[in-house]
């Protein structure tokens, strides 16, 4: 029995930290047993709500404040599912002469758009929008409201 | 004549499937690259091993310029700039991540995916061969969707078959990177076989062609309608296997994971050449700590332990490759006994020697508590989980945080590994991240 306590101190990947707790208290059976044991299921796990995807989610950093309308500022972390068929309005990250960059797709009647949330930055038209390569779409903006 | 096909205990093929479908990543070094730089797209690039050592991985544009795989990138260097030719260290971390995740996707279409190396799996499935086409076009698309790497796929009753179906999804333009072995005329099958050689074919080495070649079997077909017994008696049972599977007979099985791996070898180049005992006691130290990490991932427990070292082909004075075999005093994955075992090798180097490479290998693997030995012979290191308690620490801390003996000390001989032209660890490393622009 000695090896049980090893496991219970270190031998836990991550990803099953979040019902670790749990184990350690069901082992030592004495006392009042707590009643919240049973509504216990595990705490929030990020990687669940924000990860739609593991095969095709990646994390990508922001540089540049071209987006900053879109509450999207430089440092930012995106992330962003390489899977997703990109809508009118999402912000995309699109390949751009071999460059990665950060733009608000607009399918509009008289064409593809690439917008920037910035009246400092131009708006690019796509003329042809079969040759657009999008990378990836984003779902969620990571933002530190720190100040 | 009956032939027995294969050992009647393991299933030729899964329950259900009627096929294997072995996909396989093209160029996978060099395309984990181009997922995260686009501007790679279309250029030649080559990706260097250990050290920057040789190629180990080259794109089509790079094969189109003759540089041939295992190419010194000493070699190639001056000439790289003229060629437009980008070179890229070995990104492990990425490469890692990005296999995991075609592994992970490919889970989706099969419930038995057998990953045989970090770019292929086969995968057991079943349908008609219509489905079966339909089936490796999705297979194909959604990888290069999900995970931005394109792949070949190729279907067909056997392994090998699947295999020799890949090769030519890869170098047949015809097939788009698709191809259903049985939906091939037989004729046709036959004529394709003829235009490559038994070189080409999976496990067949160059020494084994020249013997092939002798009796004059040259290409695939050759062997295909070789006498499967015959090559059994002057060759192998193994590649006997290969006929049936060229025949069409399912000979080698489905393996759900290879937990018979019977192996793990740590071994690399030096960027600085070691010149004593004790530097190379440092680097053994290093070595056993990392066997004993990957044995207790996977739960395995080793009974030998061989440590090497070398000098460099390319000097040939001061020739010397010592080596060491140790048996364990019992299984185990303990760094303390394979820090030991490793540190035997320090008697057989020769000071002033310069060794430029060095390695263990840990054999005879079992899994761990398979047979728990006695309790006085448990080994006490075991007990107190140091082994799993270091790896907590260079999880948390990063790797050299802690370490065994004289692994521990920091700013020793600069014999780690040279990448110098290290792409972003992207998908693993927080600082790292790829950067998209918004400007």
């Amino acid at each position: 029995m000695a090896h049980v306590s090893n496991v219970v101190a270190v031998g836990l990947p991550a990803t099953v930290a979040a019902v670790h707790p749990l184990l350690v208290g069901e082992s030592v059976a004495c006392g009042w047993p707590s009643p919240s044991q049973d509504y216990f299921d595990g705490r929030i796990n990020l990687n669940e709500h924000l990860i739609k995807d593991v095969t095709s989610t990646f994390v990508v950093r922001v540089s540049g404040d071209s987006m900053e309308g879109a509450g999207i500022s430089d440092g930012d972390e995106l992330i962003v599912n390489r899977a997703l068929t990109p809508r009118d309005g999402s912000i995309v990250i699109a390949i751009l002469d071999g460059e990665l960059t950060v733009k608000r797709l607009q399918l509009k009647a008289g064409g593809v758009v690439l917008h920037a949330e910035n009246p400092r930055y131009p708006d690019i038209k796509v003329p042809d929008a079969a040759s657009l390569e999008i990378w990836a779409t984003a779902e969620t903006c990571l933002h530190d409201l720190r100040p | 004549m009956r032939i027995r096909t294969a050992d009647p205990s393991s299933p030729a093929l899964m329950p259900g499937s009627d096929y294997i479908a072995h996909v396989d990543v093209n160029s996978f070094y060099a395309s984990a690259e181009r997922a995260f730089n686009p501007s790679l797209e279309g250029i030649p690039v080559v990706v260097l091993s250990n050290n920057d050592g040789c190629v180990v991985t080259r794109t089509a544009e790079a094969k189109a310029l003759g540089i041939p795989m295992g190419e010194p990138w000493f070699k190639l260097a001056p000439r790289a700039k003229s060629w437009g030719l980008v070179a890229l260290s070995s990104n492990y971390e990425l490469y890692g991540d990005i296999s995991a995740r075609v592994m992970e996707l490919l889970g989706r279409y099969s419930a038995w995916v057998e990953v045989y190396s970090i770019d292929e799996a086969f995968l057991g499935v079943n349908g008609t061969p219509v489905q079966m086409r339909q089936l490796g076009r999705t297979i194909k698309d959604a990888v290069r969707r999900h995970v931005g790497v394109p792949v070949c796929v190729g279907i067909a009753r056997t392994k090998g078959l699947a295999k020799l179906a890949n090769k030519l999804a890869k170098h047949n333009q015809d097939f788009a990177g698709v191809c259903h072995w049985e939906s091939i005329p037989e004729d046709v099958r036959d004529g394709l076989m003829s235009r490559l050689s038994v070189v080409e074919l999976w496990g067949v080495a160059t020494r084994l062609t020249k013997r092939l070649n002798a009796m004059g079997i040259r290409t695939i077909l050759d062997l295909k309608n070789a006498n499967p017994v015959m090559i059994r008696d002057r060759f192998s049972v193994v590649l006997m296997r290969t006929v049936l599977e060229l025949q069409g007979t399912p000979c080698i099985p489905m393996e759900e994971e290879r937990v018979g791996r019977d192996q793990l070898i740590f071994s690399r180049s030096f960027s600085t050449p070691v010149t004593t005992a004790a530097a190379m006691g440092q680097v053994m130290s290093v070595y056993a700590q990392q066997a004993s990490a990957r044995l207790a991932k996977h739960g395995l427990q080793a009974k030998v332990l061989t440590a090497f070292a070398g000098t460099s082909h390319y000097n040939q004075d001061n020739i010397s490759y010592p080596s060491v075999c140790v048996p364990l005093p019992m299984p185990t994955a303990d760094p303390v006994l394979l820090h030991k075992a490793a540190n035997s090798l320090c008697e057989r180097i020769y000071e002033g020697v310069k060794y430029v490479r060095a390695g263990i290998m840990v054999t005879d693997l079992r899994p761990t508590g398979n047979q728990s030995p006695l309790e006085l012979f448990e080994n006490p290191h075991e007990e107190r989980g140091i082994g799993t308690l270091m790896e907590s620490v260079s999880k948390k801390y990063g790797r050299g945080s802690i370490g065994l003996g004289s692994a521990g000390v920091r700013g020793g001989p600069d014999w780690s590994m040279k990448r110098d032209m290290l792409s972003p660890r992207y998908t693993t490393h927080w600082d790292e991240l790829l950067l998209v622009k918004a400007s």
